[in-house]
């Protein structure tokens, strides 16, 4: 289906699915780094596909992204989204250090955001695979630092030769007190959101 | 590959001055000396720089995907290597430009998540597709910067036609 011939009640269902899945997802998050974590209300974004490389601002931004495909009964990919400072922020969290003491981005710290990226993308299928009662998993998410917009392009690759919309369900994470600042965007395949759509009975 | 991210270049963005055009996306732009036409963060994107040297005029293409493979596919077909580069050409052409003086010069088409075979492969074949458009067209590319796994801008310099690669791995490389 076109993305852009979704209904209100359509849309409004892939919005309560991003919110039970974020909330699960922040509850890992805070578990992991001892400290509360606020979410957002998950903001489903219906957008041309040239425009996908600009929605984490601007596309040059340094950013940490962690990117795992789907498998099971969805196809589609998951992709953990933190400006550089906020991935560092992040790993002081996780090694217990004071804040700003990870000041650079190496091996070590590559490996903590691949396994926080992997606990939250696992917490977030897991509700949503008990609501639409199908098997979803996530497979084994790999790792880039570098610009926002090279990295959102996979999003574009994925359904753009198809279609030239694209919807993203994406959730912003916070820790209080913190810079800690991250983006979880869920983002199945076309003929995947067809199937979610119709084990909700919205089709 | 061993890296850390203090190795990094720092990356000094261009001064946003009139002559300055962003080529976001799916999109083109044509222009002539003074101008500077920018296409930013290319992944498995590319982009295709064509220049005229005798009139000091060129183009730009954000080239996101090789050609689609539905027809109804709709929206901006210049996100497509297939129709942007005769694009390119056609629109050099209106504006005074030989075919023959043309050149270009190319820079992205990287596979930022190598491990996925979608995206591991989709920067290439965006290359293949501009380079096989080219020869169709008989442009020469006089050089390239593609592939690898990571992310530039490119700046078309249209008053020397120099094309400027910025990326965070390696900082500014002049095509």
């Amino acid at each position: 289906m076109r993305v852009d011939s979704l209904t209100t009640m359509q849309l409004d269902a892939l919005q309560e699915l991003g919110s039970i899945g974020a909330g699960h997802a922040a509850t890992s998050l805070a578990q992991l780094v001892d400290r509360p974590i606020d979410i957002s209300v998950p903001v489903i974004e219906l957008l041309p596909v040239t425009q996908i490389p600009e929605v984490f601002g601007s596309p040059e931004r340094l950013v940490a992204a962690a990117y795992s495909r789907l498998s099971g009964d969805l196809g589609g990919c998951i992709l953990f989204v933190a400006p550089e400072e906020s991935a560092r922020a992040l790993a002081d969290h996780l090694h217990n250090r004071e804040a700003g003491a990870t000041v650079s981005f190496g091996r070590t710290e590559e490996q903590l955001f691949l396994n926080t990226a992997h606990v939250m993308a696992s917490a977030y299928l897991a509700a949503v695979s008990r609501m639409v009662d199908m098997d979803v998993l996530s497979g084994e998410p790999q790792f880039a630092l570098d610009m926002a917009g090279a990295i959102l392009q996979i999003a574009v690759v994925r359904v753009g030769m198809r279609a030239d919309m694209a919807i993203l369900v994406r959730t912003q994470f916070k820790g209080e007190g913190t810079v800690m600042d991250a983006a979880l965007f869920f983002m199945p395949d076309p003929d995947s959101l067809d199937a979610v759509l119709a084990r909700l009975g919205l089709v | 590959m061993h890296w850390d991210s203090s190795d990094y270049e720092r990356l000094e963005l261009p001064p946003r001055d009139p002559n300055v055009v962003d080529v976001s996306a799916g999109h083109y732009a044509v222009g002539e000396a003074p101008m500077v036409l920018v296409a930013p963060a290319l992944g498995s994107c590319v982009g295709v720089a064509l220049y005229d040297p005798q009139a000091q005029r060129g183009a730009m293409a954000h080239v996101m995907l090789p050609r689609p493979v539905d027809a109804e596919a709709g929206g901006l077909m210049e996100r497509f290597a297939e129709h942007a580069v005769p694009r390119l050409v056609n629109a050099l052409r209106e504006q005074g430009s030989l075919q023959s003086r043309l050149v270009a010069k190319l820079a992205g088409g990287a596979a930022m998540f190598r491990a996925d075979s979608i995206l591991a492969t989709i920067g290439e074949r965006n290359v293949a597709e501009v380079k096989r458009q080219l020869t169709l067209l008989r442009v020469p590319v006089l050089a390239e910067d593609t592939g690898g796994s990571h992310a530039r801008t490119v700046e078309l310099h249209l008053e020397t036609g120099v094309l400027l690669v910025r990326s965070y791995l390696h900082g500014v490389r002049e095509l």
